[in-house]
């Protein structure tokens, strides 16, 4: 096993003279955790949205269902969906498992509840004052909605930040309905678990920096952007 | 009916609304005429702030009439048209999280109206609360009387035909007060009618169309000031008149 520091000084190297291997690597993983937050959150905010602003039957247990949903592991999910996505599944003819198609769909239903339970707290703690000030000022059902997501984008933004966070690190979902297939389905986690596993640690610790710089970087913007909503003295 | 009296634009008839078990109004009647000044007055939980809610297309009634221009209309056609002609204020206004030329322009970008109108418009309003220094500050830096007229203002640059005031000035102090009430005035010499309620009757800086009294429920009409005859008709509906 390779010492710490010399693993280190090549994951270092492998990342900044552009490893295309390294690379393709954390392309894939940027760019099925993006399009899958970019399916959920639409849906996810509207939920919340309607949750928080509507009464109907089962409104309380709906926000009950996310709220658990919240704890469910990503093994879970993900052998979930292969039952359901596999050759005698019941959607196995949609031919998705081994696909990214298939990891994007896990990490919906991975950050959907995430995203529906801090939402839904952000637009619960927002003024319905907002929502029907706009309505009196002429404003559509539809425009009142944007007026009052851009009034509570804060926490908004950080319930977004968070469910990003979640399925950019996820392994067990991934691992299972993507088969970490080299250049195709292999992300940042299910390598890194991989070349753990080989013992080749150089390529692990590169990635791991990958996501501790993220989460860095995820942090530093989310501390940016709300450090403007403080409260006014 | 008294001679001479413009006719109602909004005769609203019947109007019932409980919560649960309780009721809060009960089989209310009243017309609205262009440029009226109305005092509601009630005790808190009365239902003034139910009504105004009511009368702004926000809170769906139990059971009542609109008619507007003589034609009967019910919740489903009437809301979308009260939300156009009557503007809501609440008690502590919500102004957005946007700088006060925004906060005045957000009625009227919905209207689709150009950059120009909205720019002419907005210094209007501007000028009639002597803001025009604060336009680009951010709402939430106002104080409490600017917040009211800064509303006030959102409120005007539409043209409603009413307005609904839930105690706007319960919460300033005597100068801010004093620089509501003429708001108000100004806007019943513009024909904007005006509901305006308080908890207190005695409001002198304010001319009065009349005086309404929201109590279990019911509504009745108070006197003014005597020499101040009063230009509006309770419909007999109304218990108590």
């Amino acid at each position: 096993m390779e010492s710490l520091s010399a693993a280190s000084y090549q994951a270092l190297y492998l990342l900044f003279t552009g490893d295309s291997a390294l690379w393709t690597i954390i392309g894939i993983s940027f760019s099925v955790s993006v399009r899958a937050l970019l399916y959920a959150a639409p849906f996810g905010i509207l939920t919340a949205f309607l949750l928080a602003y509507f009464s109907f039957p089962g409104r309380r247990l709906l926000v009950s269902v996310f709220n658990t949903a919240l704890s469910i592991p990503a093994v879970v999910v993900g052998l979930t969906l292969y039952i359901l996505l596999s050759k005698a599944g019941p959607l196995g003819d949609w031919r998705l498992l081994f696909t990214q198609d298939a990891m994007i769909l896990g990490q919906i239903f991975l950050c959907f509840p995430l995203l529906v339970a801090m939402a839904h707290s952000a637009l619960q703690a927002s003024d319905r004052r907002a929502w029907e000030t706009a309505l009196t000022l002429g404003a559509s059902p539809l425009r009142a909605l944007l007026t009052i997501l851009h009034e509570t984008r804060f926490g908004l933004i950080g319930a977004l930040v968070a469910s990003f966070g979640r399925i950019i690190a996820e392994v067990g979902s991934s691992m299972m309905l993507g088969g970490n297939i080299l250049n195709y389905t292999r992300n940042i986690p299910t390598a890194i678990a991989l070349e753990t596993s080989k013992g080749s640690f150089a390529e692990g610790i590169a990635l791991g920096l990958v996501l501790l710089s993220l989460a860095l970087f995820l942090n530093i913007l989310l501390g940016q952007v709300q450090g403007k909503g403080e409260v006014i003295q | 009916m008294i001679p001479d009296t413009p006719q109602p634009w909004l005769k609203l008839e019947r109007l019932s609304f409980s919560r649960g078990e309780r009721t809060i109004l009960k089989d209310i009647s009243l017309d609205l005429r262009a440029g009226e000044l109305t005092l509601l007055t009630g005790q808190n939980g009365s239902g003034k702030t139910t009504l105004l809610r009511i009368l702004a297309g926000l809170l769906k009634p139990h059971q009542a009439g609109f008619q507007f221009a003589g034609n009967r209309r019910k919740w489903r056609q009437s809301y979308r048209f009260l939300r156009e002609q009557i503007c809501y204020l609440h008690q502590h206004p919500y102004l957005f999280d946007c700088s006060v030329y925004d906060n005045i322009a957000y009625g009227l970008k919905r209207k689709k109206l150009s950059r120009q109108v909205i720019t002419t418009r907005v210094g209007e309003a501007l000028e009639l609360i002597s803001l025009e220094h604060l336009a680009q500050r951010n709402c939430h830096e106002l104080s409490g009387g600017e917040k009211q007229r800064v509303a006030i203002a959102r409120a005007w640059v539409l043209s409603p035909r009413l307005m609904l005031l839930d105690e706007p000035v319960s919460n300033l102090d005597k100068r801010s007060r004093g620089i509501c009430y003429d708001l108000i005035n100004r806007l019943q010499q513009q024909q904007i009618g005006v509901i305006y309620t308080s908890h207190e009757p005695q409001v002198g800086w304010l001319n009065l169309s009349r005086h309404i009294h929201l109590y279990g429920g019911e509504l009745t009409m108070k006197p003014l000031q005597p020499e101040k005859p009063t230009v509006v008709e309770l419909h007999k509906g109304t218990t108590g008149l």
